[in-house]
């Protein structure tokens, strides 16, 4: 079947177009205008955009934190008992499925879950299994378990070290590896409170940093695609700038992600001792090339946060909204499941509003900086189209900045930032860079030959109504909304990475599980049979 | 339009005899009669595993009726302090490696998990705590499971109505509030609360069959206290037959543990409103299905409504009987594994072609009026 997209303003980054004209797909690729061959079907796309579909490169969907996210609060959703009639997380649905239905209504269709604890990979792979439509991905988490701790206190080698990641990612079926707060879980569980990128944990002998340049040391040898995914240290905290910068030295040049930068662009300035160090920050990666990030937008709403960050999440059960909490000890990593609320009228929040801001426009170049709000952590996914509405304008953002409580616009640059995101820019961050920092070729694009996920969306000067509903939605050539609506949800895959590894670390894993757990390895793997649809996986090659 | 729905379940309901062993497809066929033709039904039991859990939900969704679990009770005390407080939760691994305290609290724990006291390594210190030992404390638990842990376990006795005092008391006295208590008695609460404020990383492990709700968020607060100095974290042991596993899976296709409904098509939870028996025993629901693939336990209502059973035995209460594969047994699943806590993948231990309990609903949901299959 062929269709053509015809008329639109066709913005693709990688291709260099960025003109009128059409968009033709062929058996779910795109393709070059077929000769003397009419289409099947026609979407006329006038006074349209058409990109190919957006890339969440880091958003928690799925698995047992986010599941225990939607038992803890159950008033969040739209139906529980006495309830407001609509919420913020309601808004962002808060199932499997509607966690890939409002995807795909704003134009997206990757989406990684960014954090999967091996021993939980099942859990999250059959939550995954059931959200429609979109692509999906998920990183596996290592850097606070026993096994690579001991070895790295043994002073084992880096090809040691990759066995192990190569064998966790093909235990978890993921297509990368992140480090959360390097050895700051496992200092947790030793009663530490505090942990920066020189603490050294309890038992091991190991800084942070040595656990972080071993992964990405494992990531290069393995040739990953994707690089390490680091979520540093001293999250949240006032002054953690210097934590980011002393990061990205430490990366030694090599390729780094840095996750929810957001995060740790604060200072100490001012009489709350809680500043914007932004500029700063964005200057910092501006001079760090082998660096990417991801935002972690904060904006104003109820929300949850869901972290492996175990050590952060205890300190925020003091200003959780409402006042709950979870704190899990795990095997591998822990992690907590706190409440929260960003208020427009709280000092703190604005500021953090603002340095999310900041960096997207002040880190130059799109193909390393990517949109996220680190959903639900700085809100929930269904802001973006907000955001993409604040990044494309500065009346816009002045209007917030206004509303804001006094002081904060002083302790920001913003108000002095005239960037507009241009159409090229947002898809380069939403669809051309994400596609290239996940290794994923086959999208991204609307060259022939890409997969034909595209969104086209009715051109609107309200940039936030214009990106919450696509007007089409294509996934692998299938039109799945029409007019912001869903017209078919078929499952999408699951891509992984497969490094090669010396089978031996199987063997050696194997009687680790059994001397010191006492159960079989396998009891933690997610094999075909426990999935409802085993194969929807696909591949994302390793680097040349 | 409810009572001539009703009347018409009612009918078709009176249509076969109940021991009459019939097909499984002219079961399936006659379960999707009864339950379409209900004006609430519910799907009840939802003993099963992952798979069979997702098909009952979307059943109930199906149905614009209601599911429940057998154990909901237990469900709903454990997810108490989580959603009103704070909870802390580590695994058995983590117990059996680190924990340099185990606090067991209430009876039942061996019952449950016969194999606790090899799983967790009572007898043994704890692999990663170089150079600790391990202090082991039991409240209120059975004699017989204390004496036969396999370990040195400092024992108080209490019964199960004393425990949330109790549990409060050594709760006051860890933080160094007042408590009025004879001297002998506070004499041990403190050295109690001493102990669990001494150890490194202290595992209390419990579950809610064995405490009172009360009990179990005192439990909750005493653990969360401790950690204001120390480590301190709790397990679970979790409801009979998949209870957590049901629960995960309610979390992600309707976004709610069991005693969830779909009366208006949108899921709403409501504990008290969508519990089974209350629903039955009332007279507002009016057909059910009744799932236990892990035993052959009956429902717990006395009133009669349209019935159909699926268990892994041959109950035989109901119009219609289908007796499903036991997960795990009798075929491969996914369950939450009281040895992991997590969801776990289980090859079947003795494969038969009895049936699993998520393709029997599909065959049934193959039969609903409007289906497309």
């Amino acid at each position: 079947m062929i269709v053509r997209i015809s008329g639109g303003h066709v913005v693709d980054p990688l291709s260099g177009r960025n003109e009128t004209g059409d968009v033709w797909i062929e058996d779910g690729k795109i393709v070059a205008p077929p000769q003397g061959q009419s289409a099947d079907a026609e979407y006329d796309a006038r006074n349209c955009l058409v990109m190919a579909g957006a890339i969440d490169i880091h958003s928690h969907i799925a698995g047992a934190n986010v599941a225990t996210a939607r038992l803890m609060l159950p008033e969040a959703h739209a139906a529980y008992m006495a309830r407001p009639a609509q919420t913020q997380l309601a808004a962002a649905g808060w199932t499997a499925e509607e966690t890939g239905r409002r995807y795909a209504r704003m134009g997206f269709t990757t989406v990684v879950e960014p954090a999967v604890s091996p021993h939980l990979a099942l859990h999250a792979h059959l939550e995954l299994s059931d959200i429609p439509i979109i692509d999906k991905a998920v990183l596996a988490v290592l850097g606070n378990d026993d096994y690579l701790l001991s070895a790295l206190r043994k002073g084992e080698g880096a090809t040691a070290v990759a066995d192990y990641v190569a064998l966790t990612l093909q235990a978890t079926r993921a297509l990368g590896v992140k480090c959360i707060n390097a050895g700051g879980a496992m200092a947790f569980k030793e009663n530490v409170r505090a942990f920066s990128l020189d603490d050294v944990v309890p038992q091991y002998g190991l800084t942070s940093r040595q656990i972080m340049e071993a992964l990405q040391d494992a990531a290069v040898k393995l040739k990953l695609a994707h690089p390490l995914h680091l979520h540093m240290n001293n999250l949240g905290l006032p002054g953690n700038v210097e934590t980011a910068i002393a990061t990205i030295d430490a990366a030694r040049g090599l390729p780094l992600h840095l996750a929810h930068l957001q995060f740790y662009a604060y200072g100490k300035e001012g009489g709350r001792a809680f500043s914007s160090a932004a500029a700063q920050l964005a200057e910092k990666v501006n001079a760090s090339p082998h660096v990417t990030v991801d935002i972690g937008q904060v904006m104003f709403s109820d929300t949850v946060t869901i972290s492996l960050d175990v050590l952060r999440q205890f300190t925020g059960l003091k200003t959780a909204r409402p006042r709950k909490g979870f704190i899990y000890d795990g095997d591998i990593n822990s992690a907590g499941v706190v409440p929260y609320s960003y208020k427009r009228s709280d000092f703190f929040n604005a500021v953090q509003w603002a340095c999310g801001l900041e960096l997207f426009l002040l880190i130059d170049d799109p193909w390393r900086v990517f949109f996220t709000t680190d959903h639900p952590n700085g809100a929930p996914f269904t802001v973006y189209p907000e955001i993409f509405a604040l990044l494309t304008s500065r009346d816009r953002r002045a209007e917030w900045l206004a509303s804001l409580p006094k002081g904060v616009a002083e302790t920001t640059t913003l108000g002095s930032i005239r960037r507009e995101y241009t159409f090229e820019e947002l898809a380069i961050m939403t669809r051309a860079a994400p596609a290239k920092l996940l290794g994923m070729r086959d999208r991204g694009s609307l060259a022939a030959g890409a997969t034909a996920d595209v969104a086209v969306y009715g051109l609107h000067k309200d940039r936030a109504k214009m990106f919450a509903a696509a007007r089409y939605l294509f996934k692998d050539g299938a039109l799945v909304v029409r007019n912001g609506e869903i017209v078919h949800a078929p499952y999408g895959r699951t891509f992984r990475a497969t490094p090669g590894f010396d089978r031996a670390i199987e063997r050696r894993l194997d009687r680790y599980y059994t001397s010191l757990y006492g159960l079989k390895r396998d009891l933690f793997s997610v094999p075909d049979f426990a999935l409802p649809r085993p194969q929807a996986f696909g591949e994302v090659p390793c680097l040349a | 339009m409810p009572r001539k729905a009703k009347s018409s379940a009612r009918k078709s309901a009176a249509a076969p005899k109940a021991a009459a062993p019939i097909d499984i497809d002219a079961a399936c066929k006659l379960a999707a009669t009864l339950l379409s033709a209900a004006r609430l039904p519910v799907i009840a039991g939802m003993g099963a595993d992952v798979a069979g859990a997702r098909a009952a939900i979307r059943l109930a969704r199906a149905t614009h009726g209601v599911y429940d679990h057998l154990a909901s009770a237990e469900i709903m005390a454990e997810l108490e302090p989580l959603r009103r407080a704070r909870r802390f939760a580590t695994t058995p691994d983590e117990a059996r490696v680190r924990a340099d305290c185990l606090l067991f609290v209430g009876a039942g724990l061996v019952q449950r998990w016969p194999e606790i006291g090899a799983r967790l390594a009572v007898g043994a210190p704890p692999a990663l705590q170089r150079g600790r030992a391990r202090k082991i404390v039991w409240l209120g638990g059975d004699r017989a499971d204390v004496k036969g842990l396999g370990a040195e376990v400092d024992a108080l006795a209490a019964a199960r109505r004393d425990m949330g005092p109790l549990i409060g008391m050594i709760r006051a006295r860890a933080m160094g509030r007042p408590i009025k208590a004879e001297k002998s008695a506070l004499r041990r609460i403190d050295s109690l609360a001493e102990t669990f404020k001494a150890a490194h990383f202290g595992v209390a492990i419990s579950s809610a069959a064995a405490l009172d709700p009360l009990a179990l968020e005192q439990l909750a607060g005493l653990v969360e206290d401790l950690n204001a100095t120390t480590r301190f974290s709790s397990l679970l042991l979790g409801p009979r037959a998949n209870g957590a596993g049901v629960t995960q899976a309610g979390a992600w296709v309707a976004g709610f543990p069991p005693r969830t409904g779909f009366c208006s098509g949108e899921a709403e939870h409501d504990p008290w409103r969508f519990d089974a028996r209350r629903l039955i025993e009332s007279g507002e629901a009016d057909a059910a299905l009744w799932i236990d693939a892990y035993g052959d336990e009956p429902p717990p209502w006395t009133r009669k409504v349209p019935l159909v059973t699926l268990t892994c035995g041959d109950f035989g209460g109901g119009l219609v009987h289908v007796r499903a594969g036991r997960p795990g047994v009798d075929h491969d699943c996914v369950e939450m594994a009281i040895e992991t806590g997590v969801l776990t993948p289980r090859a079947a231990s003795a494969p038969s072609a009895a049936p699993r309990v998520d393709a029997i609903i599909e065959r049934i949901m193959a039969h609903l009026p409007g289906s497309c299959a």
